[in-house]
C-alpha cells in the first residue's frame, strides 16, 4: 500500500459558489490527462450567466482604483517564486499549453509583468485621462459636452483562443476593469491561468470575483456558444478567422464584436544593425522574438527582411539567426508541436533544401528534429505561414521597400520589430501605418507588449466600453 | 530521352493490363529505379538534389531510398522530365488564392500514360461490373478547366468507360440543376455521378429547394471526392451519404470516394462496389503506386499501422517526380491506407476548394 496521495485533478471552470449547483456534473478530458471538464448544457451556462449578471452592481459600487488594486495584487502572486499560486500555474500551463517548462515559466514571467498593481494602475492613467470616469461623470473636456461617463458592457463573453498562455487572463481583467460581468471561454492552450487567477481573486475580493466565470468547453459547440452569444451586449474574440466568423454570424444584431483575428508579425533589419557593434544584440532579439511562444502569438514574426549592403550579409545574417535560436532553444526548449504543424515545417524544409540544391541562392538552416527552422528566402516566395521558431530572412536592397511587400497582407498585419534603420525609422514607421501596422518596436519589445498597447490598433479597455454623455 | 520513352511504352501497357505486373515488391522496386533514373537524367532540379544527398540511381536499390520531394517544391520548380514546354499537358493545383510561391503546377509530359493509369483505376473501383455507364458529371468538362487535372480525369473516364457524358457545372461553376434532372430522368441505365463534396452539397441543396430529388436506375453509382474544409456549408460524409441516398436515391454502399491530388498521377479509391462497407474508409492505391506513413519529425517510417505522413512512389509520375511527400496523414497496411482527413491547416491541393470557391461565388 502506497501512502501517496493521488495528485488533485484539475477542474477546467471556476464559477461563483451560488453558480456550483449549475453545473451538471464533470467529466475526466481526454485531452490532458488529470483534468476534469465540466458538463454543461445550454440552461444551465445561462442560468451562470444571469448569475453572473446579477453581481454588476456590486461591481459598479467598487472605485476603479480599487478593483485594479485587487486584480493586481492577484497578479503579483503569479510572479512570487515561493508562492503557491505560481507553483500551481507552473505545473499546469505546460500539459495544456504544450509549451515547455521552462518556456512557460518564461511565458509566465511576461505575461504576468502586465497584471501587477502598478502596471494596470497605469493602463488606467494610459487609457484615461482620469479613470475615475468609470466610476462616475465627469466633466467633459470637448467644449460641446458637459459631462462624460465610461461604462463597460452589462454583459461581456470573452472567447480566447489558447495559442498563448496568459491572454484569457488579460482579457477578464480587462473586462473586470471595465466593471463588467463577464465569462470567459478559454482555448484548450490556456485554460489554466484564468482559472487559477479567478480562484485566487475570490480569496482576495469574493464580491469582484462573483461576477466571472471561466467555463472550458471545446471549441465550436453552437449550442453553448449561442447561450451566451445571446445574453452578451459585447463578445470579444481571439481566434482564427473562421472562428471569428462562425461566431459573428450568430450573434444578436444589437450587440457589438472586438475581433482580436489572425495577424502577422515581421521585422525589418537595416544597415545601421548590421555593424560589428550592433548585430550581435539584434540577432539575439529577433531569435527571442521568433522563439516566445514557440511563435504561436499574434505578435511573433515570421519574416525579417534583411538590408544589403551591411557589414553583415543576409546569408550571415540568418546563419548568426540560426545560432542565436539554437542558444535559445537550449534556455528555452521547443514544447509540443501537432503534425500538422509540423508537416508544414517539413514541406519547408524540403522545398529550400531542393531549391538550395538548385541554385536558387536558398540557404536552409535547421535545429535538431522541428526545433527551429531558417530559411534564407531570396525570392520571397516560401510559405511563411509556419509556426515554431521557423523564420525567412527575405534581404532587400533597403528597408523603404518593406511597406509594400507587406501591404498586400493588410487587415492581418500587426507588429513591425524594426532595429538599425537609424534616421529613417520615423519615416518607415509612417509608411507601415500607412498600410496597415498597428505596433512598430524594436524587437527586444515585440513579444511582450505593455499592458496599455494599442491591441490591433485600439486601446484595450476603450475598445470595451461605451459612454455616456449628459448636458444636464 | 530514349529510355524515356521506352519505358512510357511499357509502364503504359503495364497498366492497361492492371499493374499485376508490378504487384511484387522486387518487381515494383526494379521499375522504381527504373524511374529514378529517367527522373534523375531528364530534371535538372531532382538530380540537384540527389547530388547533394549522394544518392544516385547507382547507390540505392529499394524503392524507400529513392529521395522524395515535398508536395510544395511543385509550387517553386520545374518538376518534369524534359523541357517542360514540351509537356503534353500541364495542371495546376487549386486555389484561387495564390498562396506563396503561386500554384503549383505539375506538367504531365505523356498524356498517354497518365490515361492508362486514371482510366484502369476507375474501372476497377467504379465499374468492376463491367458495366459501360452514362457519366453525369458534377465536374467541369476538360475544355471548360484545361488545368484541372479532375476535369481531364473525367474527360478520359468519359471517352473510354462511358456511353455518354454529360456536364452540368462550368467553367464559372455555375450549376446546371435542370439540365441534370432532365438527363437523371431520361436514364434507364445505371449511371455515374462523379463531383467534389462540395459540388454534391450543392446539387443536392438545390434538388431539394427544388421541391424533391431523382431516382437514378437501379445499379448507379457515384464517385466523390475532396472535403468540405472553409467551405460556407459543412457537412458530415454520413450526411451527405444519407442525402444522396434520399435525392439521388444511390444507397451509401455505392459511393465512392476517391483520393487523388494534382501532383500524382495516381489515384487511390475506397473499395466498397467490391468490398461493400468493410471498403468504407479505406483507400486502396493501385499496384503501381507505394505508399508508407512516415514520422512527422523524423521522417522514418512508422511502423504498420500507425499514423503518420504519407510518402506516396507513383510509377505514372515517370515524367516528373515519382516519391512525393504530402502533408497528408493517415495509416498504412497491406490493405491500403485510411486517412486521418486532410490536415486542416494544409493548403488546398485536391480539386476540391477551386471548383468549391467556383461554386460559392456564383451562388
Amino acid at each position: 500500500m502506497s501512502g501517496r496521495k493521488e495528485p488533485e485533478p484539475f477542474r477546467a471552470w471556476e464559477v461563483p459558489p451560488g453558480a456550483r449547483d449549475r453545473l451538471a456534473g464533470h467529466a475526466a478530458f481526454d485531452g490532458v490527462p488529470g483534468v476534469l471538464v465540466p458538463a454543461l448544457d445550454p440552461a444551465s451556462v445561462r442560468e451562470i450567466v444571469d448569475r453572473l449578471a446579477a453581481a454588476r452592481d456590486a461591481l459598479h459600487s467598487a472605485p476603479v482604483r480599487e478593483i485594479a488594486r485587487h486584480l493586481g495584487r492577484v497578479g503579483e502572486r503569479f510572479l512570487d517564486p515561493g508562492g503557491d499560486l505560481r507553483a500551481d500555474a507552473l505545473s499546469w500551463i505546460s500539459p495544456f499549453s504544450g509549451l515547455s517548462p521552462d518556456m512557460a515559466a518564461a511565458v509566465l514571467d511576461g505575461m504576468a509583468s502586465g497584471w501587477t498593481v502598478a502596471a494596470l494602475s497605469a493602463l488606467l492613467d494610459a487609457e484615461f485621462r482620469d479613470p475615475s470616469v468609470l466610476d462616475r461623470f465627469l466633466p467633459s473636456s470637448a467644449p460641446r459636452l458637459s459631462s462624460l461617463r465610461a461604462m463597460g458592457p452589462r454583459f461581456c463573453f470573452q472567447v480566447v483562443a489558447g495559442s498563448v498562455p496568459g491572454v484569457g487572463t488579460t482579457a477578464l481583467i480587462r473586462s473586470l476593469l471595465v466593471k463588467s460581468p463577464t465569462l470567459v471561454k478559454p482555448g484548450l492552450g490556456d485554460v489554466a491561468l484564468p482559472v487559477l487567477f479567478l480562484r485566487a481573486l475570490r480569496e482576495e475580493a469574493p464580491a469582484l470575483a462573483d461576477a466571472a466565470a471561466v467555463l472550458y468547453w471545446t471549441g465550436g459547440d453552437r449550442a453553448l456558444e449561442d447561450a451566451v452569444l445571446g445574453a452578451a451586449d459585447l463578445t470579444v474574440v481571439y481566434g482564427g478567422d473562421e472562428t471569428v466568423k462562425a461566431l459573428r454570424d450568430r450573434m444578436p444584431p444589437s450587440s457589438r464584436l472586438v475581433a482580436y483575428h489572425h495577424r502577422v508579425g515581421f521585422g525589418i533589419v537595416g544597415r545601421e544593425g548590421l555593424g560589428a557593434d550592433e548585430v550581435g544584440r539584434v540577432v539575439t532579439e529577433v531569435a527571442g522574438s521568433v522563439a516566445f511562444f514557440d511563435q504561436r502569438g499574434c505578435v511573433s514574426p515570421h519574416v525579417v527582411y534583411v538590408e544589403d549592403g551591411g557589414s553583415t550579409s543576409p546569408s550571415r545574417f540568418a546563419a548568426l539567426v540560426a545560432g542565436a535560436l539554437d542558444a535559445v532553444g537550449r534556455a528555452l526548449p521547443i514544447g509540443d508541436m501537432d503534425e500538422i504543424e509540423v508537416s508544414a515545417v517539413q514541406q519547408l524544409r524540403g522545398t529550400a533544401e531542393m531549391l538550395s540544391a538548385a541554385g536558387k541562392g536558398v540557404e536552409l538552416h535547421t535545429g535538431r528534429a522541428a526545433s527551429w527552422t531558417v530559411v534564407l528566402d531570396p525570392g520571397h516566395d516560401l510559405n511563411d505561414a509556419c509556426v515554431g521558431r521557423v523564420v525567412l530572412v527575405r534581404p532587400v536592397a533597403d528597408a523603404g521597400e518593406v511597406p509594400a511587400l507587406v501591404a498586400p497582407r493588410g487587415a492581418y498585419l500587426q507588429t513591425a520589430g524594426v532595429a538599425g534603420c537609424g534616421t529613417r525609422t520615423a519615416g518607415l514607421a509612417e509608411a507601415l501605418a500607412r498600410v496597415g501596422v498597428t505596433r512598430v518596436t524594436d524587437f527586444g519589445g515585440v513579444a511582450f507588449p505593455p499592458p496599455w498597447w494599442l491591441h490591433d490598433g485600439e486601446g484595450p479597455l476603450r475598445a470595451l466600453l461605451r459612454w455616456t454623455e449628459s448636458d444636464v | 530521352m530514349e529510355r524515356f520513352d521506352e519505358a512510357v511504352r511499357e509502364l503504359e501497357a503495364l497498366f492497361r493490363a492492371g499493374g499485376v505486373a508490378v504487384s511484387s515488391p522486387d518487381a515494383f522496386d526494379a521499375w522504381a529505379l527504373r524511374c529514378f533514373a529517367v527522373q534523375y537524367d531528364g530534371c535538372d532540379p531532382y538530380r540537384a538534389l540527389c547530388d547533394a544527398r549522394g544518392v544516385t540511381p547507382a547507390n540505392v536499390d529499394r524503392w524507400e531510398d529513392v529521395p522524395a520531394v515535398p508536395a510544395t517544391a511543385f509550387k517553386h520548380l520545374d518538376l518534369v522530365v524534359g523541357a517542360p514546354e514540351a509537356a503534353e499537358l500541364v495542371f495546376r493545383t487549386s486555389g484561387t488564392t495564390a498562396g506563396p510561391g503561386g500554384r503549383g503546377r505539375h506538367y504531365v509530359s505523356r498524356a498517354g500514360l497518365y490515361r492508362a493509369a486514371c482510366v484502369t483505376a476507375f474501372r476497377s473501383h467504379l465499374l468492376p461490373d463491367g458495366v459501360r455507364p452514362h457519366l453525369l458529371s458534377l465536374v467541369p468538362s476538360p475544355g471548360d478547366a484545361p488545368h484541372s487535372s479532375l476535369s481531364h480525369m473525367m474527360g478520359m473516364v468519359a471517352e473510354e468507360l462511358c456511353s455518354a457524358s454529360g456536364w452540368y457545372v462550368d467553367g464559372t461553376g455555375s450549376l446546371d440543376v435542370e439540365g441534370f434532372v432532365e438527363a437523371a430522368d431520361r436514364a434507364e441505365a445505371p449511371v455515374v455521378v462523379a463531383g467534389t463534396a462540395f459540388s454534391f452539397v450543392h446539387l443536392l441543396d438545390a434538388l431539394s429547394a427544388r421541391g424533391g430529388g431523382v431516382v437514378l436506375p437501379s445499379g448507379s453509382r457515384v464517385m466523390e471526392t475532396g472535403g468540405f474544409k472553409g467551405r460556407s456549408r459543412e457537412v458530415s460524409r454520413d450526411d451527405l451519404y444519407g442525402m444522396v441516398h434520399t435525392l439521388l436515391g444511390v444507397p451509401p454502399v455505392r459511393v465512392v470516394n476517391e483520393y487523388g491530388m494534382t501532383e500524382l498521377l495516381s489515384q487511390l479509391y475506397e473499395p466498397v462496389l467490391t468490398m461493400g462497407e468493410a471498403g468504407r474508409g479505406l483507400h486502396r492505391p493501385p499496384p503501381w503506386l507505394a505508399v508508407r506513413a512516415l514520422d512527422p519529425v523524423s521522417l522514418d517510417p512508422v511502423p504498420e499501422g500507425s499514423v503518420g505522413l504519407l510518402a506516396f512512389f507513383d510509377l505514372a509520375n515517370l515524367g516528373s517526380i515519382s516519391h512525393l511527400l504530402t502533408q497528408d496523414v493517415g495509416s498504412v497496411t497491406p490493405e491500403g491506407v485510411r486517412l486521418t482527413g486532410r490536415l486542416p491547416g494544409a493548403e488546398p491541393r485536391g480539386c476540391s476548394r477551386a471548383m468549391d470557391e467556383l461554386l460559392a461565388a456564383s451562388s
